[in-house]
């Protein structure tokens, strides 16, 4: 009876000793508040360390701890802490459809009444507004898409920066002809080609978000000559890629670039960071538009930040992200931010790497939009990838791939 | 009299419920980690919704959309279709070859076996990480062309992992490399394992060695075959990894290389790139489905295996 008597105790120390720990950590020292910020940027921690211990010259008893995932388990880990009542803080917060999820669900707070909200524009605040019209998040960073080019290499094949996609072409010709491949960019991992190239240079064929909107209500079709033409440049370019691109992956083709294998890359603005150390001299210019046509730049909200509405701490955690929405947080935030993430308030803002300025300052007097498939057509993200890979195979011709899409389009319901 | 009493003391029957001790700590976690699990994910696959919030009852629905939904239903599909080549390929190359190669080894006039033993073994502790990044650089015609071309293989140049028609078979037959060490290791000690007297008589009585191999060891080993027969069909039904490492989790290319473990991951984890909402109750009806077939194909291969016992 003793035996059983000591399991009984035994098993309610264990179920009640971790009860006991957590109480423990929860407690707060005197007025020092701990807050906890999730986040998808593991490779940031650095950068958004720095930023936090800025943010405590603002609000010396208020901790912040950047505790980030991994970028792919993000979502599946935060919906899972904030289902059981452990979610972070504040964290980083999906655009459009993933982020209105857990909004909807509960898990966001309504961050609408946060004033320095009116720093920034309508459509930069559009990927973070609820279908109840509240804003789930307050817009943080976005990203840009751009060719890389190799400088010297450019100068070796005595070419200069395309003005037209025709040029573009010829640039590639020229280079290849030189003994370099023209474009780093491959197949095997899927997202990279299909978000950095093609979505990139969509704008240029279809036009910004005005016109974007015509194909989300069905106005316009999905298969019409400006998609097939943006099919046709995906089938033209593939020649240029590396030899054997259906399974170069996207390190791959960044280890191509840096060693100065491949003359251009096409790939987004959170690269740009990356080469700091190669051997030769490089720069950014956009994705050329074909003739007669707009260049158009995809420039696309990323990260926003909210806080979650079973927070202990609402106070801190709202005076902080109203911090960030001030110019002074704001330019804090960029001086931290890793190169190549923007800051999207509506004010002008100094950034530091010449490269990444100058991705920045593609978007000067051109068009810009997000993603195309972002806002609405985000279930068409797959339909329209596998067309570009297709096309790129010459498995199918632009004229089918546009169909393809059309058709998938036509089985949404919206 | 002294005899009966000490029967007597033998027979007295324990405090009936005292052995229950013993058992409670594995049963414990059994039914923590095992059966509770097990279960709890069976009763899931009748529910859908993306967290447990909005979580509702919808029967076998889940099921119905797996099989007749066009897109669910599509990949399913051919998730399944490629998880079944998947397995033969590793059932036939791997286990024939280590059958083979552990005949090889165990031949008396063999030499250096250790040295061979081990490398063949030797890719099996490898993480598949770490193999599927070795392969992808091999394969790939941008790192491998050159050095390929100059000892006079240009042609092997090619995207095996990146084309549809040879992605599937080569990853199969990476996960082949991989693990081939195991069934080698285990039919090399059920090879040792035979009576040599066995041996002798066969040769005594004049038979070659194909004649002793299908006579003498084969039935001699039978229950080992089952046993990695079950290994290979279990691993590979809920092979995830090789493909996470090689092919990135949506199959690569164009699906060619889906399985069900990557098809269940995206459905029921992680959700679609970049949508990226999960359906667990989905998912766990890919399982249910994958868990039946595994229990209804591990039955016969027992039965088939170890039928003399």
């Amino acid at each position: 009876m003793k035996k059983k008597m000591f399991f009984v105790l035994l098993s309610l120390l264990i179920i009640i000793s971790p009860n006991v720990f957590a109480a423990g950590a929860e407690e707060t020292l005197g007025d020092q508040v701990n807050l906890t910020m999730g986040s998808w940027r593991a490779d940031d921690v650095e950068a958004m360390n720095n930023l936090l211990d800025a943010y405590k010259e603002v609000a010396p008893n208020v901790e912040i701890e950047f505790k980030p995932t991994n970028p792919a388990d993000y979502n599946a880990t935060l919906r899972l802490q904030l289902e059981s009542g452990t979610g972070p803080d504040l964290m980083y917060a999906r655009s459009y459809a993933p982020g209105i999820e857990l909004y909807n669900a509960g898990f966001f707070a309504n961050c609408s009444d946060i004033e320095g909200l009116s720093n920034f524009t309508d459509s930069n605040k559009a990927p973070w507004r609820a279908p109840d019209k509240n804003m789930f998040a307050i817009p943080f960073a976005a990203v840009s898409h751009g060719v890389y080019y190799n400088k010297d290499a450019f100068e070796a094949a005595n070419v200069e920066i395309p003005k037209t996609w025709e040029d573009f072409l010829q640039v590639c010709n020229k280079l290849q002809a030189n003994g370099i491949t023209p474009i780093a960019n491959g197949l095997a991992d899927e997202w990279d080609i299909f978000e950095t190239f093609f979505l990139g240079a969509l704008p240029n064929y279809i036009g910004g978000a005005s016109e974007r909107v015509k194909y989300e209500s069905g106005e316009k079709k999905l298969n019409n000559d400006k998609f097939i033409k943006a099919f046709t440049a995906m089938r033209d370019v593939a020649k240029y890629c590396p030899k054997g691109f259906e399974s170069v992956t996207y390190n791959d083709s960044q280890a191509l670039f840096a060693t100065a294998r491949a003359a251009m890359f096409i790939d987004g603005s959170w690269s740009v960071g990356t080469y700091s150390d190669v051997t030769f001299d490089w720069g950014i210019f956009a994705i050329p538009a074909p003739k007669g046509n707009d260049t158009a730049i995809t420039f696309h909200p990323d990260m926003a930040i909210t806080m979650n509405r079973a927070s202990e701490h609402k106070e801190e955690a709202k005076a902080f992200l109203s911090w960030l929405c001030t110019v002074e947080g704001a330019t804090t935030a960029s001086k931290y931010l890793p190169a190549g993430f923007f800051p999207m308030i509506n004010a002008p803002i100094n950034i530091e790497l010449k490269q990444a300025n100058e991705f920045l300052a593609l978007n000067e007097g051109k068009k810009t939009d997000a993603r195309f498939v972002w806002p609405v057509l985000l279930e068409l993200y797959s339909p329209m990838d596998q067309a570009v890979i297709k096309v790129m195979k010459k498995e199918i011709t632009p004229t089918q791939a546009a169909n393809d899409i059309q058709m998938a389009y036509d089985k949404l319901d919206l | 009299m002294e005899n009966k009493k000490i029967n007597k003391h033998l027979s007295v029957e324990p405090k009936s419920w005292y052995w229950m001790l013993y058992i409670l700590p594995a049963l414990f976690v059994y039914i923590i980690f095992m059966a509770y699990p097990l279960i709890d994910s069976l009763r899931l696959s009748l529910y859908t919704g993306s967290n447990s919030l909005n979580r509702e009852f919808i029967g076998l629905n889940n099921f119905k959309k797996l099989f007749t939904d066009d897109f669910f239903s599509l990949r399913y599909k051919s998730a399944f279709g490629h998880t079944v080549i998947f397995f033969l390929i590793n059932m036939i190359f791997q286990n024939c070859l280590g059958i083979l190669f552990a005949v090889i080894i165990t031949t008396r006039t063999m030499k250096l076996k250790t040295f061979y033993q081990t490398i063949i073994f030797i890719p099996t502790t490898f993480a598949v990480l770490v193999t599927g990044y070795l392969w992808k650089l091999l394969l790939n015609p941008v790192w491998a062309g050159e050095t390929l071309s100059n000892i006079g293989l240009g042609f092997l140049a090619q995207p095996w992992l990146g084309s549809k028609s040879t992605a599937l078979v080569t990853v199969s037959l990476i996960s082949c490399w991989q693990w081939m060490g195991i069934p080698t290791m285990m039919f090399v000690a059920a090879l040792k394992n035979i009576p040599h007297d066995c041996l002798e008589v066969a040769s005594i009585e004049g038979a070659n060695a194909w004649q002793t191999f299908i006579k003498i060891k084969v039935p001699l080993i039978k229950p080992v075959i089952g046993m990695i027969t079950i290994l290979t069909f279990v691993n590979n039904f809920n092979a995830f990894d090789i493909i996470f490492a090689t092919e990135t989790v949506n199959g690569a290319p164009n699906y060619a290389t889906d399985l069900l473990g990557t098809f269940f991951y995206r459905v029921g984890i992680a959700g679609e790139h970049p949508i990226a909402i999960a359906d667990p109750g989905l998912g766990a009806a890919v399982a249910t489905i994958t868990f039946i077939v595994l229990l209804l194909g591990v039955i016969p291969i027992l039965k088939f295996t170890n039928g003399d016992n």
